[in-house]
């Protein structure tokens, strides 16, 4: 389990990709204020322009700047992503590790629980309870963790079960470990790398699923999404305006989805290293 | 008395015994846990929320809409004025009669909207599951068996970048440069309107408005099982009965795909339950985008309406199918591998 996870990253070109398309996001999303010239939703010039020099995507409908709507997108999308994998992450932790530790009875119904769970196609609960609650940007945070820590879940407890019995974890406890330290010094540090690649995986599908509702229409009209953008440009088709609307959210979108893939892959390449070659340096 | 007694005693425990046979070897339990979620999530929400319980379940427009009478009759009907308890035994049993509840914006029964919407989604989805395992299958195996060159590299990135799409983007992409800007394919809907077509000229229009969607959908979601085919197809490369093939003489084809190809299908079959629910979820989606007339379009309509029981019967119509499909693969799961099948009897 001694693997150098930075460097797993930088020496595979997947995880290069992965890490640059991801600092370029990061730094847009940081620096959004700064990069971008105009406020995202102050309406005030002329609905529909071309790109210019003043507009670098044009405007919209209501006279929004586009190109700072993208940049100000990178900002809610990533900051979902990383609260929701965040939140749902510690879930699973909470939920599949105490299973994992306490066993017996409790872990039988928890189990149970977490493969029913699985069989439900969370996207489609998701536009329910939506629909109904119609979320504010931090209640969808809430509503994303709930939905998606099962997965996680059931890695976490058949990890924590299998570290239980080995063979360091009877050593430590032998030399009288109790199970806080344990915790702390053995089994969480061992954990650590499955609950990133878990936190990638979350992330990436909620900039999907956060994009997908924002397409349908649920969503805070106040955060800036690029699902939403895409909504709203698909409402002007017969216009040319699509070039400089529809694309860039899109394939901004396709960015960050495609940047936590490619880092998900050599996380899970290292984890399962049976499954792809092997990693180069255990 | 006697006969119906050993009736009982034979055919009791051999029910429950085939039952339980069953939930054993699959998984019938979690699909029933996870249909019980679904009831509840839809008998719950919109109880939970806060206002008369009429308000709550069909929404302010609907009461604007309606008119007293009906939502006297729907009242009685569900017992919205009962204990919750009480409400719970109503929903069952409307549910069992197929009731859905009533739809202020179609102005019909739920069911009604859905029965005729269902047949457009399943056969889109269907479509596009069929070509999307094939495509995605073959294009694995070479894929596998072509490991680093450059077609498995191109196809890899290819996936990557595709699967990356939502597949609403693409469609609507597709739509604006294949549909309106070269004028091939129609821009929505799923048959062409007013016209009075039988026989093969229908089902050439059909298929005309089905092409673009369908395009969409296999290629936002052949990547799932592409990665997955190939990556069992590189498991089993390195097996000994490949070696065994090879060295009987048969030709590349024949090992690669009678072979190896063959048993790495099996894998595929049992991941293919959560790459079929993403692909449903897409079809919804690559639906409003092309204003198809199927479940996808329906939910678009509630969701703007604010429909409220119409949402909830089109989510719980695309779950359960959802999770029919799912088990009827793990059960073709357990009929194809061999050992599942002999250790079960």
């Amino acid at each position: 389990m001694h693997i150098n996870y930075w460097q797993e990253l930088t020496h595979h070109r997947e995880g290069q990709i992965g890490l640059v398309l991801l600092g370029i996001l990061a730094g847009i999303a940081l620096l959004a204020p700064i990069l971008a010239p105009w406020d995202p939703l102050y309406e005030r010039d002329m609905a529909f322009l071309a790109p210019s020099l003043r507009h670098l995507l044009g405007t919209n409908d209501v006279g929004q700047d586009i190109f700072s709507r993208l940049l100000y997108g990178a900002r809610s999308s990533l900051c979902l992503a990383v609260l929701a994998g965040a939140g749902a992450t510690a879930l699973s932790l909470l939920i599949g590790g105490t299973a994992g530790l306490i066993g017996g009875l409790y872990d039988r119904v928890v189990l149970r629980c977490i493969d029913a769970l699985l069989c439900i196609p969370m996207l489609l609960v998701l536009i329910l309870v939506a629909g109904y609650l119609t979320p504010s940007f931090f209640s969808l945070v809430l509503i994303l963790t709930c939905l998606m820590w099962p997965g996680g879940a059931r890695v976490v407890r058949a990890e924590t079960l299998s570290l239980r019995s080995e063979l360091h974890i009877t050593a430590a406890r032998s030399f009288g470990a109790r199970w806080p330290y344990l915790l702390r010094r053995h089994i969480l540090p061992d954990l650590a790398p499955i609950l990133l690649a878990n936190f990638v995986a979350v992330a990436r599908r909620a900039v999907f699923m956060e994009a997908g509702l924002a397409f349908l229409g649920i969503g805070d009209p106040m955060v800036v999404s690029w699902g939403m953008m895409i909504r709203q440009a698909l409402r002007f088709t017969y216009l040319d305006a699509w070039v400089w609307w529809l694309l860039p959210p899109g394939l901004a979108l396709a960015c960050t989805v495609a940047a936590f893939a490619y880092l998900g892959n050599i996380l899970t390449g290292v984890l399962h290293p049976r499954h792809e070659g092997g990693h180069t340096h255990a | 008395m006697r006969g119906t007694d050993s009736l009982e005693q034979t055919l009791i425990p051999g029910v429950t015994k085939l039952v339980l046979g069953w939930a054993a070897r699959g998984r019938l339990w979690d699909y029933l846990i996870a249909f019980a979620i679904i009831l509840g999530l839809n008998f719950f929400l919109p109880r939970c929320m806060p206002g008369d319980p009429f308000l709550a379940i069909y929404g302010e427009e609907a009461v604007l809409h309606l008119s007293p009478q009906v939502q006297a009759e729907l009242m009685a009907q569900y017992g919205l004025n009962e204990p919750w308890l009480t409400q719970l035994w109503y929903y069952l049993r409307n549910l069992c009669h197929g009731q859905l509840g009533y739809s202020y914006y179609y102005t019909t029964p739920v069911s009604h909207v859905l029965l005729g919407a269902l047949p457009w989604t399943l056969l889109l989805a269907g479509g596009s599951l069929l070509l999307s395992f094939l495509i995605g299958t073959v294009l694995g195996i070479e894929s596998a068996w072509r490991r680093g060159q450059t077609l498995d590299r191109g196809l890899l990135t290819g996936v990557m970048l595709t699967g990356s799409l939502p597949d609403y983007f693409l469609g609507a992409v597709l739509l604006l440069l294949v549909a309106g800007g070269l004028g091939l394919f129609p821009l929505s809907g799923a048959v062409t309107a007013y016209t009075n077509w039988h026989g093969p000229r229908l089902w050439a229009d059909v298929l005309h408005h089905l092409v673009l969607p369908l395009v969409a959908v296999t290629v936002a979601h052949v990547g799932g099982f592409y990665l997955m085919s190939r990556n069992a197809m590189l498991r089993n490369l390195h097996r000994p009965f490949i070696l065994t093939a090879r060295s009987k003489g048969l030709t590349e084809t024949a090992v690669r795909y009678r072979h190896a190809g063959r048993n790495a299908l099996l894998p595929v079959v049992t991941e293919a339950g959560v790459a079929a629910a993403r692909l449903m979820t897409g079809v919804l989606f690559v639906e409003t985008v092309f204003a198809y007339p199927g479940v996808g379009s329906v939910i678009y309509q509630a969701l703007q309406a604010r429909d409220y029981p119409l949402l909830q019967g089109a989510f719980l119509v695309v779950t359960v199918t959802v999770l029919i499909l799912n088990y009827a693969l793990e059960v073709l799961y357990g009929r194809l591998d061999a050992r599942v099948r002999d250790h079960a009897h």
